[in-house]
């Protein structure tokens, strides 16, 4: 009994801190979902008046579904990318995997914006692949859209976030049998099939850990669409930045940020969901 | 007469050409050599199994069969057919794996069903040929179950329907049965060899377990360090083994290192530390060159006046007989079967003889090691 | 034992500093003569404040801040008894003073005030009850900047919103209130009416934005990045603030500055008083503000920034270069800049910006 009771003490400040840092914030943005702005007071007669906004509103439902098209598409690309990279790393070499992946994690040291700044450098209209291009004489005026445009947005973010995939699906691959394949194409599977068939669901939760990964940071990520995104850079982050700065409009930005966070969490409860009424989720999970 | 030759006669007027054909078959690692240039013929409905320990390149030949390696130099042959760049899964060769290698994420039926999806089957025709295997197997109630709630045995017979449904030519077994306990093996054993008769295909069996292999060859190639050692149906590895290494390996042997004195092919002499044997031989022997004498247990005798002077030193119970260990005078140990009514006392001096066309002289090939 | 002396000496210092940083705020009660200012990092620079530190025994704590938002947010977060003087825009006090900020700006204390700018002795910003609560202190305009050498003529705002020969090759600030009184200015809507649209002609200027945004290359953020913008030849016209002008010429590119007729959007940031700072401090923070009005500071800043300081106390003894260059040889000019406002309809301002960039 007695040493229960350590225990739920020794566990209260942990408790009180995750409880701080994680919950308290949240439960504050939560409350002031309901509150009113007027000039610069925050009125709070609880009204749902942000979320009918909210509901109303063309450019926060259009930046919202923008957001997670994004976060889906980056996950995607980064899994396409992804796969063979992750192979190669966990099945193709054996003394130099350390370096690999050390190469792999590099530029996530660099920060964001050193990295934004040098794809800059690259796609930019004097930059460094227009300049090859021009040379080249492949064209003779620089290609615009190379760089502040949606196609640069999603260039970087893959770029930046394509590690973070790599690390999900080289987990799996190192977990995965190689006899499992052998025994594919033993059976007459060729390479598509056998990744179709084998590869790709025995590594599919890691593919699902990268692409939660991915897809939170890419919805969450700001900075880059406005630095290489040219007008297509606002985000539905930048506007609920714009709500709590320029317009002191929290509890507007509130509501938003709530929204966005009760999406995440039902689409992320969704998959698990699916992920553990399926076939295959059971087999790998265990039980039935 | 090679012994391929002899096993091709028996088997002669039934099948002209081998199944497959293994010619100077070599494999290497970079510098580790896996496989040393072998030849060997499958006549195809044959149970046939590759013997011999951990590293002796067993394996690697089962690998290069089935298209899991390439092939460093040499040939392969099925049906006359080259197998070399034939990848993998154009092979009409199937594969049970050692630790069965069941997809964890597939239904038993699932399993069974993967390979018949890249034979153009309709639906019902896939179903009936699962159902099919599954009941050859008695899996049949399993079907609907995942590889990760069935027992080890239950995994065997998946893997096996998994393979044999697909009804290749060949069907490569690695180790088949190391997992199982040693009830379930013997059982299995049994199961294979009944199975490889009904099917009328070639099972060839990788094992490094001499007792699994007799029970269920027709015909036998023991290997080590890369190379054959010898090749031949069981009964005569068994009765005559080729080299001190199969000697040894088949187990259960006594032996006795010595010199050739005299040899005609089918007769020699052999001087040893316990004096001189006359004795059936391998053929090939030269005077002067070292050989071993093997006597089975069951083939010395207790017997006054006999050639061989020994002191009992222990007893094993094996049924109906028992297994009498004793030191010979240059303390080789030496063990023989007697029957219950005739063990003689731990301490006993005495001694052994034993019938000259049962012993057996081979080659003493420790010297290349 | 070496590496266990170092270890423990690390350890040490940490925990030192770990304490201190937990007295931190007793130590600036016990330091009543450190002033902390909340500011813009080009105003603070050491030689600009060099004299007043040299004629009194105050120290100062320089507190940058990224953006105006920023700094009200963390006013209102609480962050006002830790700060004894902030830099407000002229157009944002009243943000401050609504939430009960700021004190009144104590004159008499004051004297360089007297030398205010007509402008900004007259202006209603900044003040509430015949109290001034954020002191003008330094101005400047928002204008075209433009490479010269890749542009026919001097560009005027409909650049912004017609042709499309620099259709791809031009940035616009992502700011919604410069950006929609740009829109206006273009528009022709009278200048007393600007911070008062209607829904109508709110309508009409975010009509003409969104044909802006098709003519843009981006958006702008930051200053760093407007200029590095020019210089990779991304852009060739943009509203700017005036620094990219300097420091691009300084670089060899031939920039031209454009101030049209339909107007120059003027700023002016203030110096505000947080309503805790009293006893000592308050007289110290005064005579901080006076030094900040008067000639000492106004000469470093006009050839420093340059900028114009909000007083006439250096304007006689620059040379007439440098009074250009801060636009304050002709005076009557600061009539004809558009002073930025805070429009009362300011988050709809901030909606209808964003459903622009979002569209």
């Amino acid at each position: 009994m007695e040493r229960s009771y350590l225990g739920t003490w020794l566990a209260l400040p942990v408790v009180g801190a995750v409880t701080a840092l994680c919950i308290a914030p949240l439960a504050i943005l939560l409350v002031y979902s309901f509150f009113q702005v007027n000039f610069v007071f925050i009125l709070k007669d609880p009204t749902l008046e942000n979320y009918a906004r909210l509901a109303a509103s063309d450019t926060y439902r259009n930046l919202i579904t923008k957001a997670f098209v994004s976060g889906g598409l980056v996950a995607a690309i980064t899994a396409v990318i992804g796969h063979p990279i992750a192979y190669h790393i966990a099945k193709r070499v054996t003394h130099y995997k350390s370096a690999l992946l050390i190469l792999l994690l590099v530029p996530l040291y660099t920060g964001d914006l050193v990295r934004i700044f040098a794809w800059r450098v690259l796609l930019g209209a004097e930059g460094v692949l227009n300049s090859f291009l021009i040379w080249a004489g492949v064209i003779t005026e620089p290609i615009g859209a190379l760089l502040f445009s949606s196609l640069a947005t999603h260039i970087v973010l893959t770029y930046n976030f394509l590690p973070f995939m790599v690390l999900g699906l080289w987990l799996a691959y190192e977990s995965l049998d190689d006899r499992l394949v052998e025994a594919a194409s033993d059976l007459g599977a060729g390479r598509v099939s056998s990744f179709l068939r084998i590869t790709f669901p025995l590594t599919l939760p890691g593919l699902i850990a990268g692409g939660m990964m991915v897809f939170v940071m890419v919805v969450g990520d700001y900075l880059t669409p406005q630095l290489v995104g040219g007008v297509s850079g606002i985000t539905i982050v930048s506007a609920i930045n714009d709500l709590f700065g320029t317009a002191f409009d929290w509890p507007l930005g509130s509501a938003i940020a709530w929204t966005m966070l009760a999406i995440l969490c039902l689409f992320f409860t969704l998959a698990a969901l699916v992920i553990s009424r399926s076939t295959w989720g059971r087999a790998l999970m265990g039980g039935e | 007469m090679t012994p391929a030759e002899q096993y091709a006669e028996t088997e002669g007027g039934r099948s002209h050409r081998p199944l497959l054909t293994a010619t100077g078959l070599h494999k290497n690692y970079g510098s580790v050599h896996a496989v040393r240039g072998v030849d060997f013929h499958l006549e195809a409905n044959s149970y046939v199994t590759l013997l011999g320990p951990s590293g002796c390149g067993k394996t690697s030949i089962l690998r290069m069969i089935g298209g899991f390696e390439d092939v460093s130099s040499g040939h392969l042959e099925l049906n006359g057919d080259s197998l070399v760049n034939i990848p993998a899964n154009q092979r009409p060769v199937n594969t049970v794996f050692q630790s069965y290698a069941l997809f964890p994420h597939l239904s038993v039926e699932d399993n069974v069903a993967f390979g018949l999806a890249y034979k153009n089957l309709d639906r019902a025709t896939i179903n009936r040929k699962v159902a099919s295997a599954l009941t050859i197997m008695q899996m049949s109630e399993m079907a609907k179950r995942r590889p990760r709630q069935l027992s080890g045995g239950q995994e065997q017979r998946v893997a096996l329907a998994r393979a044999i449904v697909n009804e290749p030519k060949l069907l490569l077994l690695d180790e088949p049965l190391s997992a199982l306990d040693r009830r379930m093996r013997k059982d299995m054993q049994i199961e294979l060899k009944d199975l490889q008769r009904r099917l009328k295909m070639t099972f060839l069996h990788v094992t490094h377990d001499q007792e699994e292999a007799f029970a269920l060859s027709d015909w036998l190639i023991v290997m080590n360090n890369g190379r054959i050692e010898q090749q031949g149906t069981p009964q005569e590895i068994y009765q005559c083994p080729a080299t001190s290494y199969v000697a040894d390996f088949i187990g259960g042997a006594n032996r006795l290192p010595g010199r050739i004195l005299e040899s005609d092919n089918r007769l020699s002499t052999i001087e040893t530390a316990l004096g001189q044997f006359q004795a059936s031989s391998v053929s090939g022997l030269t005077p002067d060159s070292g050989a071993v004498i093997c006597w089975r247990p069951e083939q010395l005798h207790p017997a006054r006046g006999g050639a061989i002077e020994v002191t009992v030193t222990h007893h094993v119970f094996r049924g109906a007989e028992w297994l009498i260990e004793a030191k010979a005078q240059d303390d080789t140990t030496l063990s023989f079967v007697v029957r219950e009514d005739a063990v003689p006392e731990i301490g006993a001096r005495i001694q052994l003889s034993f019938n000259p066309e049962n012993a057996w002289i081979a080659a003493d090939d420790s010297a290349e090691k | 034992m070496v590496n266990r002396i170092r270890r423990r000496t690390i350890l040490k210092t940490a925990a030192a500093g770990a304490a201190l940083g937990m007295f931190a705020p007793f130590k600036r009660a016990i330091a009543a003569n450190d002033l902390v200012w909340m500011t813009w990092e080009n105003l603070a620079k050491d030689e600009y404040l060099a004299a007043f530190l040299e004629k009194s025994d105050v120290s100062i704590t320089k507190n940058f801040i990224g953006t105006d938002d920023e700094q009200f947010a963390k006013l209102r977060a609480g962050g006002a008894s830790s700060v004894d003087l902030i830099t407000p825009g002229l157009d944002k006090v009243e943000f401050y003073v609504a939430s009960n900020l700021l004190q009144p700006i104590d004159f008499d204390k004051v004297p360089n005030a007297a030398l205010l700018y007509d402008t900004f002795k007259n202006t209603d910003l900044g003040k509430k009850d015949g109290k001034t609560y954020g002191v003008p202190f330094y101005w400047g305009i928002n204008p075209i900047v433009y490479r010269a050498d890749l542009m026919d003529s001097e560009p005027d705002w409909s650049v912004f919103f017609e042709g499309d020969k620099y259709a791809g090759k031009l940035a616009m600030r992502d700011y919604a209130l410069e950006g929609i009184m740009i829109a206006a200015m273009y528009l022709g809507i009278p200048r007393d009416r600007m911070f008062h649209m209607d829904d109508a002609e709110l309508a009409e200027v975010k009509k003409a934005l969104k044909a802006q945004k098709k003519l843009l290359r981006t958006y702008w953020n930051s200053i760093g990045d407007l200029t590095n913008l020019f210089a990779t030849g991304e852009i060739v016209c943009a509203f700017s603030w005036v620094p990219p002008y300097y420091d691009l010429r300084a670089r060899g590119l031939n920039m031209g500055m454009a101030k049209p007729k339909a107007g120059v959007i003027g700023w002016c940031d203030t110096i505000a008083v947080p309503a805790s700072v009293e006893g000592e401090m308050r007289d110290v923070v005064f005579d901080f503000v006076n030094y900040l009005l008067g000639p000492e500071y106004g000469e470093k800043l006009a050839f420093g920034g340059p900028y114009a300081q909000s007083t006439s106390a250096i304007r006689d003894k620059l040379p007439e270069e440098q009074r250009e260059k801060i636009f304050i040889q002709d005076l009557s000019i600061m009539d004809s800049f558009v002073w930025k406002e805070n429009p009362p309809r300011y988050n709809d301002w901030v909606a209808l910006w964003n459903e622009v960039k979002a569209s």
